[in-house]
């Protein structure tokens, strides 16, 4: 079953990453900190009258939404790590790298802080939608602005969008900081814990807000993978593979823009997946995009909702936020990678 | 028929307006100051479950925690199948408090207390809201008498002091507390006013600022005993209010929780104001 390099080949990776998603799907529904009887569950699968009454909401209205969720924001956040990767040629690019991340900060923290006073009008417009909403667009605005700031003659220079999100993550950050300076007690709370990602919340609105632009950016992704693998020899050789350069980059920001800010606004801020799932799959399965980014998908849903499936019974009935969980689980899993390679 | 009979006396329950639960009523409680208004009625075995900001009294620790008031988990709550939750206006997500609604469980969110008013308002609600109106009605008298005498000794003073009021934070931070927080309302209940006025909320201390201010009085809260290390703040020994003793530290849910023990905190700082204006840094 392995290739002559030592790495798995893919068909039976997907068989393996496949059952791990679906075991991991079932353990996120069946378990948690209400308990459910196995009957009931299958009861309201069956369509069927729970002897709990809770059952179908807790199942249905709780569980389903936060699994799929999860499973979406996991996915897109390890595509998006692949992507930007692919396109800095640097390992250690992450979907924050270009700013999303910090400008959609910046607007969930400002709605947050400022939301009772300066932002009173924003709130009333947009009610209980006011953080996602705000952290979308924030996110969106940064990498535009990022994109723009890289742009010279219709050509997009990928080392000065690197040093372009870097600036404009640095000013972001100072705003983050400014409004933390002038949080209350409360807001600081808030938005520690946003900085820590959570699905606590997660419902079907939520996927109905976040899921087209997450679902757009899995879509439009496999797209990148040829020229994303042409990326690893050097950018000119990709138009010398017969690749529009430009439109490459303009497709990677729309992709990162659009999923990471979708991602973020409904969940957020989870790190350690966008910078090490990729990594995993290539550590597996050898560097292609074409094999990187659906792999990247399937094991960053994998782990996300394995994640939350944990830290939702860990400290029940409290719940960790899931950012947390998701390092805990995925910084020893990745060091034990990297020894049984060196090993071998 | 029996069954019938009691699912007819539930629904009549149910539809009645303020109904007051039974000594059987799972209650969980999200806010510090509801969970000690809950002990000192002495409901406290109805307790199931308990926010992380609920540390007092002590035997709350024994009590399942449901995480903090800002972040509820619904099905957290729900697993500890509670009739009644009563939190604050803090409490959020807000979706997670509709979820429990609807699951069925009555929730009840009262407002936040900045003033002994609003404070022996909050020990009503929830007496009524466990059943006990007439119990929390006795307390709130008592509390209420002891509350005037407070307020008509500090009246006597014939002086408002200027207070700085610290807020330890960790090992090496401290807060310094402006206008619009909870510290500025409890001062305000004793006829005292806080040092820095031109603050607003909670600021890290600038030591110049604490030398500068010349306060007739220091009040330290700490969220741990014993957290505030007076040798890592030498400016404060500078000040005369603590050198001449003017000073207070205490526990910071004691100071600014405004329940049931807000009179207990009134008389501590009381205590700590001088009766005559400090002449020499006025």
């Amino acid at each position: 079953m392995m290739t002559p390099s030592g790495r798995l080949d893919s068909t039976p990776a997907l068989l393996i990453l496949g059952s791990a998603a679906l075991a991991v799907a079932l353990v996120s529904v069946s378990s948690g900190a209400y308990p459910l009887s196995v009957a009931d569950i299958l009861r309201v699968i069956a369509g069927k009258e729970a002897a709990d009454p809770v059952a179908s909401m807790v199942l249905l209205e709780v569980r389903m939404p936060r699994f799929l969720l999860g499973f979406l924001v996991g996915a897109v956040l390890a595509v998006c790590g692949a992507v930007l990767q692919g396109l800095f040629r640097n390992p250690l690019a992450d979907p924050g790298l270009i700013g999303v991340s910090a400008g959609a900060s910046l607007a969930a923290i400002a709605v947050i802080v400022l939301g009772n006073t300066w932002l009173g009008g924003w709130l009333a417009l947009t009610g209980d939608w006011a953080l996602p909403i705000a952290a979308f667009t924030g996110g969106s605005l940064t990498v535009l602005l990022a994109w723009r700031i890289a742009n010279r003659s219709g050509q997009t220079a990928v080392a000065t969008l690197l040093l372009a999100g870097i600036a404009i993550n640095a000013v972001a950050g100072a705003g983050t900081g400014l409004l933390t300076f002038y949080a209350s007690d409360e807001e600081l709370r808030s938005l520690t814990f946003w900085t820590m990602g959570s699905l606590g919340h997660a419902g079907w609105d939520d996927l109905v807000l976040g899921a087209p632009f997450m679902v757009l950016a899995l879509v439009l992704a496999p797209w990148l993978a040829r020229p994303l693998d042409a990326f690893l020899l050097g950018e000119s050789v990709v138009g010398h593979l017969g690749y529009r350069t430009d439109t490459v980059k303009k497709v990677a920001i729309v992709v990162v823009g659009l999923g990471v800010g979708a991602a973020v606004a409904v969940s957020g801020l989870i790190g350690f997946v966008g910078l090490v799932v990729p990594h995993l799959v290539r550590q597996v399965l050898g560097a292609s995009h074409r094999v990187v980014l659906p792999f990247s998908a399937l094991l960053g849903g994998t782990l996300l909702v394995a994640a939350d499936s944990l830290a939702r019974v860990v400290v029940a009935p409290a719940e960790l936020p899931i950012g947390l969980m998701m390092a805990l689980i995925g910084g020893p899993f990745f060091l034990a990678l990297l020894l049984r390679t060196r090993v071998m | 028929m029996r069954s019938q009979l009691a699912s007819i006396v539930l629904a009549v329950a149910m539809v009645l307006p303020g109904v007051s639960a039974a000594a059987d009523t799972r209650l969980v409680t999200a806010d510090g100051a509801i969970t000690e208004i809950v002990y000192r009625l002495g409901l406290e075995s109805m307790l199931v479950g308990v926010d992380t900001t609920s540390g007092y009294p002590e035997q709350t620790a024994a009590l399942p925690k449901i995480g903090y008031l800002r972040a509820l988990p619904f099905e957290g709550v729900l697993a500890l199948r509670p009739d009644l939750l009563i939190t604050s206006e803090q409490a959020a997500p807000a979706k997670n408090l509709d979820r429990l609604r609807k699951a069925g469980v009555q929730v009840e969110i009262l407002p936040s207390a900045w003033s002994s008013e609003a404070s022996l308002k909050r020990v009503e609600s929830v007496g009524e809201l466990l059943g006990r109106g007439s119990e929390a009605t006795a307390l709130v008298a008592d509390l209420q008498a002891r509350i005037n005498n407070l307020h008509a000794a500090a009246e006597a003073r014939g002086y408002r002091p200027k207070v700085l009021f610290v807020l330890a934070a960790g090992n090496h931070t401290v807060m310094l507390a402006g206008k619009n927080t909870a510290a500025e309302a409890l001062l305000n209940e004793v006829n005292a006013d806080i040092a820095f006025t031109d603050l607003e909320g909670y600021k890290p201390a600038s030591r110049e600022a604490i030398l500068a201010s010349r306060p007739d009085a220091i009040v330290i809260a700490e969220s741990v005993p014993g957290q505030f290390n007076i040798d890592n703040w030498p400016e404060l020994k500078l000040l005369d209010a603590w050198k001449l003793g003017h000073r207070l530290k205490t526990d910071s849910m004691l100071l600014l929780g405004f329940g049931p023990r807000l009179v207990d905190a009134m008389a501590a700082v009381s205590k700590a104001l001088p009766a005559n204006p400090n002449v020499a840094t006025r």
